[in-house]
This record gives structure tokens, C-alpha cells and sequence, in this order.
């Protein structure tokens, strides 16, 4: 596809003479170029656009003395060929009618700075998390969920925000408690969830970037999550299933977790998440009482709550809004 | 009007373009069709950058290094028994990406989960479920156990990077995943049935001695299983660092020890269930996990700096 760049640049900078004709098809190179698919472009090309907002974050290079220099590669070097140096260069080629000198593909001015600007500014964007969540800990009850959440950065590294798992219709109850019952006698009391909605505070104390194959940026963060929410569970009935019946109830539910949040443009990252949502449990009494008691719905529940950890894995995508952001200071 | 020979210069010359531009649109389309991937490196740099490469003075952490590294892993999502294994793998990578290893390890713990410990407690005897359960106080020990492992697998390493915690330390990393064939070394109840055992009788509303000793006897068995995973090292020079890694290896044994097979079509008591055996019939597959931590020791100490 660059060659196709290339190609447009040359006709677009040639002589008059031969420049009307020549520009019509050179625009179509460029477009079919263009349209040619690419295999396995860098990620960080994918959000490559020709103005100046998104080449001022790019060159997160750092060249310290002895030290590895990892910045850059794709997104860095890229970011230069659209900053304007390459139809330039071309020009200037042109201009000074040197047309046997070597070809050159395209050219880019690099400055090094001091201070290297982070790649994609958290501050005052708003978060918007969909994804998929599953719990880790639970070997009687898959509890699988959707998920919504929804930060908002009040600094770089700080936010505040709200999550929410949807579970209703999304578990399923694995075989082990069939089989424990069959061959042990024991009833395993379990629960299933509704949802879960809660506030969180976001902190990210770790940043980075890998390189992939030597050539491919992606910078990450790591983060840690907590806060507090409402989890809406009920008892799945199967000491007495006959007759019992549960319905949901609210618990408050606290929670912290862990989070990984990979940036595949300025504004769209993917990300992993382990969070244990810890709450206080009803679950259902093991015991059958006699008579009309068995039809009481107060002695279907044991007398005090269970201390539960809901470990959940999430991994979704995250999406900052606005798209576009601009640096404060200049670099 | 145009004098001839102006237009026949004017002719050519658009002749000319004409081609000029047809010869670029194939060398787009052929070098379009031929481009597997963007290729920013091939820009040309002015300035300081230029011809540098996208990552320069970079520490070679892994080429033709052999890594030993000693460590712990903890199973996750047991249902019935967790295992602590003492783990030691060793690596040799070929490039910085890629390499061989093995990996190894014994269960040094004997660790029970709540459910164990809730069948021990409070688990009942029948006639029917009698050879599943003849004791529950025994059951602890008729449950199946991972005693050591042993894997061969091929490392690859697409992610190397580094880090900024609280932008004060900055460490070197790398994320890799892995495959291979590993190997377990089981314990599991041996195998029984409900006459041999004795389980067929009971002695003062209980079971026989023999039936509680049919729970406890145990037989060994090696499971050969695919294993893979991911993990992430953080290096803090050039020959010490640390890795955590996830490991799966599904494989197909009788981890509650109890007798399984035989069920009807419904999978509930009746028509077949049980048979009153205790084989491998009543093995299931179960994907088991581990989280492992360990020290990485890079050999030889000193390493290699790209350009």
C-alpha cells in the first residue's frame, strides 16, 4: 500500500506537462492501493490519519544512553511518514529536477524530546467498557455475565466509574453438584445471580509497551479496581426443590480486583479484568423441616449468611470517548 | 491553433504519462497484492532517528540463553483436592522469540477443598451409594491426586516490552505463550467392585473393614496430556527476574474416587446406575489449571545488546 503512496506522490509532484493524465491515474493507484487489503497491519497503523492531533503522541521513543530504546517502531515511524515530510521531501525532489537521484519511498524528519508524550491521554474521556464476564471460583454454578462499564478519567491515572454484569439466563449449574449428590449423599447449597451494578475507583500504577516481533507498538496499562456495589442472588433450591422456591435479594457487595488494558488506537483498547466481588450469602437451609414447616419459606434459608468471594474474570474492549485528544503542553 | 509539432510534442509527452502512470498503477497493484503487512520501517528517517531501527540498544533477554527457573505452582478450580507443586523448568531459546523447554514438578501438599471437607463431615452411607462412599471419614483419602509432572513444550514469545511502576522503576518484560505434551503422575482409587470390595454388606449398619479399605487403596497411573498456557517474565537484570504463568492440562481421571458409570439416559439412579465398579470407566475430563510463580536464572549472566 505504501508503494501505491508512493506512486501518487511521484505523479502528483511531476512536471506539468505531464501531470493532468498522470494525477487521474495516480489517484486511482492511490485508491486501489489503498483498498488492497493488508494482511497484518500494525495495530497502532490502524488509527493512522493525516492531520496533526494524531501525530503528536506518537513518538513515545526514548533513546536513554545503554539502555534499550523500545519506543516507537510502527506507530512512531509511522506517525512521521504522515506528517507532512513525505509529500515535502518529494516536492523538493522535484522541485530541484533531480530526477535520477536514488528513489526515495518516502522521507520523515524526526526530533528527539526530552519529554515523551503518553500515548493515549486518559484525562477527562469518558470509558465505556462492554464485555464478557465469568466467574473463576464457582465449580457448581458457571455464572456467566454481560457487562457495561463506564469510567471517567479525572486524571491520567485516576477515575471513577460504574460496572454492571448482567447474569439472568447466562448460568448454567454444572454436573458436579449431580454427581456429589448421587454418590455422596451431600446437597451442595448454590445460588444464582441476577446482576450486579457497582461504584469504582480506578488507579493505574503501571504502564508500558510491548514491541511485537521487533516491530509492532502496543502500549498497556495495569490497573487496580475497587469499590462497592449491589448484587441481586437467590438460591438455587435443591435440597427441596419441590417446594422451595427463592426469590432474588439485594446484597451489598464490595470488591477489588485487577485489570490489564491493551491500546490498539488512541481510543479503543482491549482488556482483562480479575475482580473478587466479596458479599454476604443466602443460601439455602439443608435441612427440611417436618410438616408445615416444610411449606414455611423462613426455614428454607439457613439462619446466617455465608461469607462468598465471586471471582470473575472479564475481557472486553474499551472505548474512550471523545475519539480526539489534544496535549496540554507542547513537546 | 496549435502549431503540429507542439501538439505532437504534447501527444507524446501525455503518451508518455499515460504509460508512466499505467506502469505505476501495476507496480501499486502487484506491490498491493504482494503486501502482507504495513511496513512503516521502510520510511526514510531524517534527523537524528535516521536508520534507526524500531527498537535499538535492545537487551536480548532470551537468544542462545538457557533459562533455569525454580518456582511454585498452585492448581486452581479443584473440586475435590488442591495440589502446591514444587516446579522447576529450564528453557533454551534459539531466538529471542522462540525456544524449547521442559518443565517439571512434585505436589508437595496434600490439600483438601471445602467440599472434601464437607463429605467428611457430613456425607451419608447407603446401600446405595456404599462402594461411592464407604466411609466419609475416608474420603479424604480416596479422592484422586496429582502426585508429580513432567512437559516438553515449545515457547514463543511475541510481546517484549517493558514497564513503569509508579514511573519510578522501570522493568524489562516479555509475555509468552507456550504448548506441548506433559505428562501426570496420578493417584487414584484403585480399582474395586462391590463384591470384591465387600461393599456389599454392612456390619452393624456400616460398612465392612474391607469396604473402607477398598477407599483408601490406591493405584498410580501417568496421564498424558496436551499442555499449554501464557505468562509474563519482569527481568531486574541481565541474568535474575521473575515469571508468573497460567497452565492448562485437561485430562480425563476419577477425582472423587467414587463410582460414576452405569447411569440411564436421564443420568438419574436407576436403569444403569450404578454398575458397582470402580474403573476407569468412571474417569471424566476435568480442565485442570495451575498458576505458577518462579525465579528466572538467565545462563550465561551476561547478554547481548542489539544495535
Amino acid at each position: 500500500m505504501k508503494k501505491a503512496w508512493i506512486a501518487a506522490l511521484t505523479a502528483l509532484v511531476a512536471p506539468p506537462r505531464t501531470r493532468t493524465a498522470g494525477r487521474v491515474l495516480a489517484m486511482g493507484a492511490l485508491l486501489l492501493g489503498a483498498s488492497l487489503p493488508c494482511g497484518a497491519a500494525a495495530a497502532q497503523d490502524a488509527d493512522m490519519t493525516f492531520d496533526d492531533e494524531s501525530s503528536e503522541g506518537g513518538a513515545d521513543m526514548t533513546f536513554e544512553e545503554g539502555g534499550e530504546s523500545s519506543g516507537g517502531g510502527g506507530d512512531v515511524i509511522s506517525s512521521l511518514a504522515t506528517e507532512g515530510d513525505a509529500s515535502g521531501a518529494a516536492a523538493r525532489a522535484a522541485d530541484s529536477g533531480d530526477r535520477d537521484a536514488p528513489e526515495r519511498e518516502a522521507e520523515a524528519t524526526e526530533e528527539i524530546y526530552a519529554v515523551q508524550q503518553i500515548y493515549a491521554l486518559r484525562i477527562n474521556r469518558v470509558e465505556l467498557m462492554p464485555s464478557i464476564a465469568q466467574s473463576m471460583n464457582d465449580p457448581f454454578v458457571s455464572h456467566t455475565g454481560v457487562s457495561l462499564g463506564l469510567n471517567y478519567w479525572f486524571t491520567n491515572v485516576l477515575a471513577v466509574g460504574l460496572n454492571f454484569i448482567w447474569y439472568e439466563g447466562l448460568e448454567s449449574e454444572s454436573d458436579l453438584n449431580f454427581f456429589v449428590r448421587r454418590s455422596t449423599r451431600l446437597a451442595v447449597p448454590v445460588n444464582g445471580y441476577q446482576f450486579l451494578a457497582n461504584l469504582n475507583f480506578t488507579y493505574v500504577p503501571i504502564y508500558g509497551k510491548f514491541a511485537m516481533f521487533n516491530e509492532f507498538i502496543f502500549q498497556y496499562d495495569a490497573y487496580i479496581v475497587g469499590g462497592i456495589g449491589l448484587m441481586r442472588t437467590r438460591p438455587i433450591p435443591v435440597v427441596d426443590p419441590v417446594v422451595r422456591e427463592f426469590d432474588f435479594g439485594e446484597r451489598i457487595s464490595f470488591n477489588v480486583g485487577i485489570g490489564l488494558r491493551v491500546f490498539v488506537t488512541r481510543w479503543l483498547a482491549v482488556f482483562a479484568e480479575l475482580r473478587d466481588y466479596m458479599y454476604l450469602e443466602t443460601l439455602e437451609n439443608l435441612n427440611v423441616g417436618f410438616g408445615a414447616d416444610r411449606n414455611n419459606p423462613e426455614t428454607w434459608v439457613q439462619s446466617s449468611p455465608a461469607f462468598v468471594n465471586n471471582v470473575t474474570a472479564q475481557i472486553g474492549l474499551a472505548i474512550f470517548v471523545p475519539f480526539d485528544f489534544s496535549y496540554n503542553q507542547p513537546r | 491553433m496549435t502549431p503540429l509539432t507542439s501538439h505532437g510534442t504534447r501527444t507524446m509527452a501525455a503518451t508518455k504519462s499515460t504509460l508512466l502512470a499505467l506502469a505505476l498503477l501495476a507496480i501499486a497493484t502487484v506491490s498491493g497484492l504482494g503486501v502482507t503487512r504495513a511496513s512503516a520501517q521502510d520510511v526514510l528517517i531524517s534527523g537524528p532517528l535516521a536508520g534507526a531501527p524500531a527498537v535499538r540498544n535492545m537487551r536480548v533477554y532470551r537468544e542462545g540463553r538457557v533459562n533455569l527457573i525454580p518456582g511454585v505452582g498452585y492448581t486452581l478450580q479443584d473440586e475435590y483436592a488442591r495440589s502446591l507443586f514444587l516446579t522447576v523448568e529450564a528453557n533454551y531459546h534459539f531466538l529471542d522469540w522462540i525456544g524449547v523447554g521442559l518443565w517439571g514438578g512434585f505436589n508437595m501438599a496434600r490439600i483438601d477443598t471445602d467440599l472434601t471437607t464437607q463429605i467428611a463431615a457430613v456425607g451419608q452411607t447407603t446401600d446405595r451409594n456404599r462402594l461411592s462412599l464407604p466411609d466419609r471419614a475416608a474420603f479424604s483419602d480416596q479422592v484422586g491426586r496429582m502426585v508429580w509432572a513432567a512437559s516438553l513444550h515449545l515457547m514463543f514469545v511475541p510481546l517484549r516490552g517493558k514497564l513503569s511502576l509508579f514511573q519510578a522503576v522501570f522493568i524489562d518484560t516479555d509475555l509468552y505463550v507456550f504448548g506441548g505434551v506433559g505428562l501426570f503422575g496420578l493417584q487414584e482409587r484403585a480399582a474395586t467392585d462391590v463384591v470384591a470390595s465387600g461393599c456389599d454388606t454392612m456390619i452393624g449398619g456400616g460398612s465392612t473393614a474391607s469396604c473402607i479399605d477398598s477407599a483408601r487403596a490406591r493405584a498410580d497411573r501417568v496421564a498424558v496430556t496436551p499442555m499449554f498456557g501464557l505468562g509474563m517474565s519482569f527481568y531486574a537484570n541481565s541474568w535474575f527476574g521473575v515469571m508468573i504463568e497460567w497452565r492448562a492440562f485437561p485430562f480425563s481421571w476419577n477425582p472423587s474416587g467414587t463410582d460414576e458409570s452405569g447411569e440411564g439416559r436421564d443420568r438419574m439412579p436407576g436403569g444403569g446406575f450404578p454398575d458397582g465398579v470402580i474403573n476407569g470407566d468412571d474417569s471424566r475430563t476435568t480442565f485442570n489449571q495451575m498458576i505458577n510463580i518462579g525465579l528466572v536464572f538467565n545462563l550465561p549472566p551476561d547478554q547481548a545488546i542489539t544495535d
